[in-house]
């Protein structure tokens, strides 16, 4: 029996090694990215705009009309607090995302050194919860779907946009991603939730090519940051 | 039904039933694999789930020494320190005036002790026409509340909760919205870009994360005194766990040659919280930080037009 054991736990140990570091190979989007486009305005999957309802066509129409008289200040660019989800995802400055701590997802973004925590495998706090304690990124939950990071959102802040036109949301927004690797490119692909200001659930796809070769810089308001000119679409 | 299993599953599946027959004993070293590596000597885990390090945690009685160091650097017992307050104008921080009854100060520097002897006149004078500000009570507020980027020593001065990330590549600190990077066994660049932290290299020697860094701008101050620097600062950090881990120690000296006649020294202790909910924090600082009741606080930074 002590003979037959040890042979188990060997086989088993060396079989669960191998499958396992397979796993981890594949459920691996740790490291240093950085897009190599941007677009003001949130591109939608499958083309069109937006598919705003009445109450967001209203939204979108008064803030447009408040950024342009000034009566509305965009304070992600004024001040630099945080984009909120999607606007950060369409950064066009490097972040990094780390795999550690155990249990955790952590995307830090250069641009206002902005940080998301992904809570891996582990339900979004109660909608009580929620409410009480709004962030500009929200909170976020996820568990792995193949080679795929799921990650859903909720409890986000109202005072973000989508996107830098102004696009709106309500606080009662819900967003799921789905992030992976596609060779040496991370693909995210967002599902944006929000009845009250939307016809429909929507999609916005962006795409970031790994540069691990790039260290996050400093950033602070209104300094002189890194060079852009790489990224198409940016206009200083 | 078993016949369809392809060949890993057959020998998993025997190896599940071996194992179970052995005891789940078998799986331990599986979720060990599972771990990435930290690089990080196992003494100095300062990332473990859930853990992150307060400036101050309130004393369970009245304490003095807590409450002062509330966001203050500890001066070393014989070595020259950091500024600090003198006995003309005790500084008492709110915990400080809420264990002795008294009414909050703001900082004034006491320039005539022996910190206060090792600045450069330039430096002095900057002092002094802050200690005069405050003592208008206008612009006592550190350059932390104000939502800018602290500099390094000062970034350790925030009393709230630091969370680490150790990967075999760098170690990034995040405290109050704001994160550092410290790059694991490289040399310093040849010319670094002059930034508000600096270009942070470190090693580990032993269980002491040993940090060295240069490239700093000289828009930020080393202290909450608002003591200013040039970009001459050189700051080396030395973290370590003591108290049986309870406590992460960052002892530091700074030497600037273009600030102060001799290099000083100072440390300050963060101690271990266990709060599974508790995440770096995102920088909401300039959102609603105006000044508000017109006592010449320093403007947020605030970029005139957008930046892209």
């Amino acid at each position: 029996m002590k003979v037959s054991c040890g042979f188990g736990i060997g086989l088993s140990f060396a079989l669960a090694l191998a499958l396992n570091s397979a796993a981890v190979a594949a459920r691996d989007i740790s490291g240093t990215y950085w897009a190599t486009s941007y677009s003001p305005t949130i591109q939608v999957v499958g083309g069109g705009l937006p598919p705003l309802n009445a109450a967001g066509r209203a939204a979108y129409e008064m803030v447009e009309a408040g950024l342009k008289d000034g009566s509305i200040v965009d304070k992600a660019r004024r001040v630099c607090v945080p984009d909120g989800v999607p606007r950060v995802l369409a950064t066009p400055y490097p972040f990094e995302i780390f795999q550690v701590p155990a249990g955790q997802v952590t995307f830090l973004y250069e641009m206002n050194h902005q940080v998301r925590v992904i809570v891996m495998d582990k339900p979004l706090p109660s909608r009580q919860a929620l409410i009480v304690d709004p962030k500009y990124n929200g909170h976020s939950v996820g568990h792995w779907d193949g080679d795929t990071l799921v990650v859903e959102s909720a409890g986000f802040s109202d005072r973000t946009f989508l996107d830098a036109s102004g696009l709106p949301h309500s606080d009662e927004m819900t967003t799921m991603e789905r992030i992976r690797k596609v060779g040496n490119q991370l693909e995210d692909v967002i599902t944006i939730h929000d009845p009250e200001m939307y016809e429909r659930d929507w999609q916005a796809r962006f795409v970031y090519d790994e540069r691990n070769d790039v260290r996050l810089q400093d950033y602070a308001c209104n300094d002189t940051h890194r060079d852009l000119s790489g990224v198409k679409g940016v206009r200083r | 039904m078993t016949s369809g299993l392809p060949r890993t599953g057959h020998a998993l599946a025997g190896a599940i039933a071996l194992s179970v027959l052995c005891g789940l004993a078998a799986f331990v070293p599986v979720v060990a694999a599972e771990t990435p590596g930290i690089g990080a000597p196992a003494g100095l885990d300062l990332s473990a789930p859930g853990v992150a390090w307060a400036g101050f945690v309130p004393p369970k009685a009245p304490n003095y020494a807590v409450a002062r160091l509330f966001n203050d650097f500890a001066s070393p017992a014989t070595s020259l320190g950091p500024v600090t307050d003198g006995p003309d104008h005790p500084y008492a921080n709110n915990e400080v005036a809420r264990e002795m009854h008294i009414q909050p100060t703001y900082r004034v520097a006491d320039l005539n002790n022996a910190a206060g002897r090792n600045l450069l006149p330039w430096v002095r004078e900057a002092l002094g026409r802050q200690n005069e500000i405050v003592l208008q009570g206008r612009n006592g507020e550190t350059r932390e509340a104000r939502c800018w980027e602290t500099g390094v020593p000062a970034f350790h001065l925030n009393p709230g909760l630091m969370h680490v990330i150790q990967t075999p590549r760098e170690v990034v600190l995040f405290l109050t919205g704001r994160a550092r990077h410290i790059w694991l066994d490289v040399p310093h660049s040849a010319n670094p870009k002059p930034s508000w932290y600096g270009e942070s290299v470190g090693h580990y020697e032993g269980d002491t994360l040993v940090v060295d860094t240069i490239g700093f701008n000289d828009r930020t101050f080393v202290d909450s005194y608002r003591t200013p620097h040039t970009d001459k600062l050189h700051v080396v950090e030395r973290l370590r766990l003591i108290d049986g881990g309870n406590t992460l120690e960052v002892a530091f000296t700074v030497d600037d040659p273009g600030a102060f006649y001799q290099p000083w020294s100072g440390t300050r202790n963060r101690h271990r919280v266990v709060n599974p909910n508790a995440k770096p924090q995102e920088f909401d600082c300039p959102a609603f930080n105006d000044d508000y009741f017109n006592i010449g606080l320093e403007p947020v930074p605030t970029a005139e037009k957008p930046e892209f």
